[in-house]
């Protein structure tokens, strides 16, 4: 058994960040992660990162245009604190090294991002989140921790309501290990990839959000899943907001603007919810180009000019060249919405506090809500960086006066059961099968619009595809690199998350943000302004509500 | 509408040191739109037909560097390289794990190697304890100042150019291509104080060790061009502390010796290089040459054309030709 006095999950932004903050605590750390921790998904954060740092901006514009992306689901009282963060460790990260774009001045380069008032967004290049992660990860390779990296989270411990410590194995041997912790820190990422056409990695299977649902964490507002408006046909390559920031415009089959007619201020410029909205609308109204790979819309970039287009959105035009074969110089890029954020998470408080004494949780795996039921592009960087430091310094102050941790000789053994099952098995279905089939059920049930007969039939196979999966067999039988392993691990993960996702946005009975009912096509405000809170219960999701945290901004119709 | 497709066979390497006696090739075939990325292939392939295949593979947008391998034979990301041209320039697709570094398992290596030269180069801002940075203020820096960093921040570490370097695989002490781009990164950034003692510090510790192949420059997939930075590195080496290290004092020694008579004057050369004393270890080998081509010995006749070379050397200026 392996012990330590804070053990993070997940090694992106936001679980460095704690990592950092509970090391500079004096703390024993270590940082258990499913990849190398430059391979973390963070990485391919494109746009920028939001701070009010221009004459013109203020914090104050920030908070509001955040609660009123949020469509008033946020809450105010941590959006405040979010956006004071901002400027601060915006600055501390360029101390740490990161390679900022500038303005001719020497400052750093803002760029506009959609639902801000001003120019807010700070960037590198359009691999904002790289240039951030890389700057990270060597002023965090000068302090002393231990790193498991390449180990699959497998269960957290948690008696009586805290925290002991998680079982996790190294991939490269397949030996499962007990790590004791006097406080664990879930930086885990989001579940993605219960979408099939998402542009989250392969690797955003929500698995610290399943382990701490499974464990009796309360997750908050699941069903408010955001989908990203311009995603490269087919592949569903992220092609930044930064492109809109530019100057990139939308266009329809007939040529025409269509944003115009849905956000008529801003345009391009509008919400995420808002732009996907609309794409999926003139699709599905046939006002879309058609293709092998479904209805598609036009970005173009073209009339910018080579100059601007390669040099502030370099990784975008090798992205559309590579992936697509078009040239955004010369012809429009295929666009259409995919699965991008996931709002909701394991629910905390501005502490990164979550229901389980010694837990926290940070980045896109939590749910504190400054998103509320929409995030705002340039918002989810400094997310990780804000909380993720508060994460490590709740969970340090934690773990300097908590009792020792009580690890029992069974945990291992409960932890690992399941997984000795799937290997054990003389036939059975391979869980890669069940992933896609889920994917399939939720981009059809689940997705941009939503109703409620739908969301039955959504529920219905998701349940139907969980009591498949208790028959999962891994074929695989090595203990080193046992991938096959590690899809059955994450498709239980997925699945789990799925049913959460679904109960939540059935429940749900209105129009918010990015959660749309087409049978509820109004935000409820007397009924609905509040959190959805989601535990496990013995046969699937038990629900319950929370207010949403509020300060002075009075919620009126969210128009752009 | 439906899509062309072409039939693709795959071979791809299959090992599990431990278990299989040696590596071998599974072969799969599949029928693919020519623009389906390896990876694709290789992910449907585990998820139809046989799941224990195993590599390292996560955002499949080229930006995570997780899936390096050699595709036929060459050092790339599977996420972005597309069947159709491969399969119209070798029939097939042959996929290997990355070399110099051992293998784990099937595509999967062991990258501690790559890792621990990257640490080696010490890359994190180091500074000057006089001149702290601006509180609570960023640095100033130009953008002119952020070009000199060329495409470095672009690096993704995914060691492709450490699989390709031939210089990796010869000599341990060369910490490979992706670190000396990643120190030059450090070199030219203005916040960083500790220039000079990198510069030093890399002279004797790897920088001439570089073959000048340029494969990984080719291999790169974000186009960091780290040979290209490596030249820099030693120009500015040399700048900093003079040529004091054996590879150094070569490359002056051949700029130089060059420059008289447009012919290597090859006893000079290495006496410039290993010094008056350091040549003695060389006389028995030197001897050994000069029994079978005598000529070696004379100094070189100038060669026609050498005004137009020392046309070039001006044009190149005080740094010229090394």
């Amino acid at each position: 058994m392996q012990r330590h006095e804070v053990v993070v999950v997940g090694a992106g932004l936001a679980g460095q960040r704690a990592a950092l903050a509970a090391v500079q605590a004096g703390r024993d750390v270590a940082i258990v992660s499913k990849l190398h921790p430059l391979r973390s998904h963070s990485g391919a954060a494109q746009g920028g990162i939001n701070a009010a740092v221009g004459a013109e901006d203020s914090v104050d514009t920030h908070i509001f245009d955040t609660v009123k992306g949020s469509d008033y689901l946020g809450d105010q009282d941590a959006i405040e604190f979010f956006c004071r963060e901002a400027g601060p460790i915006v600055v501390e990260m360029e101390h740490f090294g990161t390679i900022f774009s500038r303005s001719d001045d020497g400052s750093l380069a803002r760029r506009p991002f959609g639902g801000a008032h001003f120019p807010r967004t700070i960037y590198a290049a359009d691999r904002t989140g790289l240039a951030l992660l890389q700057a990270l990860w060597e002023r965090l390779g000068s302090e002393n921790l231990t790193l498991y990296d390449e180990w699959d989270l497998t269960r957290l411990v948690v008696r009586d309501g805290r925290v002991h410590g998680l079982v996790a194995f190294d991939r490269t041997n397949g030996e499962f290990q007990e790590i004791s912790a006097k406080a664990v820190v879930l930086a885990t990422g989001p579940a993605g990839r219960v979408y099939g056409r998402t542009t989250n990695a392969h690797s955003c299977t929500g698995d610290g959000i399943a382990a701490a649902y499974e464990s009796g964490a309360a997750l908050k507002d699941m069903e408010f899943v955001q989908f990203h408006p311009t995603a490269l046909l087919e592949s569903s390559i992220l092609i930044t907001e930064g492109a809109r920031g530019e100057g990139g415009l939308l266009k329809n089959a007939s040529g025409e603007r269509f944003m115009v007619r849905y956000a008529p201020h801003v345009q391009e410029l509008a919400s995420r919810d808002v732009v996907s909205r609309a794409i999926v609308t003139e699709i599905k109204e046939g006002r879309g180009f058609s293709g092998p790979y479904g209805g598609y819309v036009h970005l173009e970039l073209m009339h910018l000019g080579k100059e601007r287009i390669e040099s502030r959105l370099t990784e975008i035009c090798d992205f559309a060249r590579r992936f697509a074969g078009i040239d955004p110089v010369t012809e429009p890029i295929p666009v259409y919405p995919a699965q991008h954020y996931m709002m909701g998470g394991i629910g905390t408080n501005v502490r990164a506090e979550t229901n389980v004494r010694g837990l926290y949780a940070a980045g896109e795996a939590a749910c504190v809500s400054i998103h509320g039921a929409n995030r705002l592009g340039g918002n989810s960087l400094l997310e990780t960086l804000v909380f993720g430091r508060e994460a490590g310094i709740a969970a340090a102050a934690y773990a300097s006066t908590a009792p020792t941790p009580e690890m029992h000789e069974s945990d291992l053994d409960e932890a690992t059961a399941p997984l000795r099952a799937w290997s054990s098995r003389a036939d059975g279905e391979d869980p890669s099968t069940l992933r896609t089939e889920l994917q399939r059920t939720m981009e059809e049930y689940v997705g941009i619009f939503r109703d409620e007969a739908g969301l039955m039939e959504g529920l219905r196979r998701v349940r139907e595809l969980r009591r498949r999966f208790e028959k999962v067999r891994v074929v695989d039988r090595s203990q080193v690199y046992n991938l096959n392993l590690t899809d059955a691990l994450e498709t239980g993960h997925l699945l789990e998350l799925a049913e959460v996702i679904v109960v939540g946005a059935f429940a749900r009975t209105e129009s918010r943000g990015a959660h749309s009912r087409t049978d509820y096509p109004k935000r409820d405000d007397a009924r609905w302004m509040r959190h959805t809170i989601a535990r496990k219960g013995p046969s699937g999701p038990v629900l319950d509500y929370a207010p949403v945290g509020f300060t002075k901004y009075e919620p009126t119709e969210r128009v752009y | 509408m439906a899509v062309d497709t072409v039939h693709v066979p795959l071979e791809v390497y299959r090992f599990q040191p431990g278990t299989d006696p040696a590596p071998s090739f599974r072969r799969y075939e599949l029928d693919l739109a020519p623009h389906t990325p390896v990876l694709s292939a290789l992910l449907r392939i585990r998820a139809e037909t046989d799941p224990t295949l195993s590599l390292r593979y996560s955002c499949r947008s080229a930006i995570c560097g997780s899936c390096a391998m050699r595709i036929n034979a060459k050092s790339r990301l599977a996420c972005e390289t597309p069947v159709g041209p491969e399969i119209e320039r070798h029939g097939r697709i042959v996929v290997e794990p990355m070399a110099n570094q051992p293998v784990v398992r099937d595509l999967v290596v062991d990258q501690s190697p790559f890792w621990r030269d990257y640490r080696s180069i010490e890359p994190h801002l180091k500074l000057d304890p006089y001149h702290p940075m601006p509180e609570g203020k960023p640095n100033p820096m130009t953008p002119a100042e952020v070009a000199r960093f060329h495409d470095t921040p672009r690096c993704i570490s995914c060691a492709a150019c450490y699989s390709a370097c031939p210089a990796v695989a010869a000599d341990p002490a060369f910490p490979g291509p992706m670190a000396l781009a990643k120190l030059y990164r450090f070199v030219v950034d203005p916040r960083d104080a500790a220039h000079q003692d990198r510069l030093v510090r890399i002279q004797t510790e790897g920088l001439w060790l570089c073959l000048r192949c340029h494969l990984c420059t080719e291999a790169c997939p974000k186009d960091v061009r780290p040979s290209e930075r490596i030249r820099d590195l030693k120009e500015m080496a040399i700048a900093a502390q003079g040529a004091t290290e054996r590879g150094s004092r070569h490359a002056v020694a051949f700029a130089e010796n060059l420059r008289g008579a447009g012919l290597l004057n090859e006893t000079k050369l290495v006496r410039q290089t290993f010094g008056v004393l350091g040549t003695l270890p060389q006389l028995p080998h030197g001897i050994k040459i000069w029994r079978k081509k005598p000529e070696v010995a004379h100094r070189p006749r100038p060669i026609e054309g050498r005004e137009e070379l020392e046309q070039i050397y001006r044009a190149l200026g005080p740094e010229g030709g090394r």
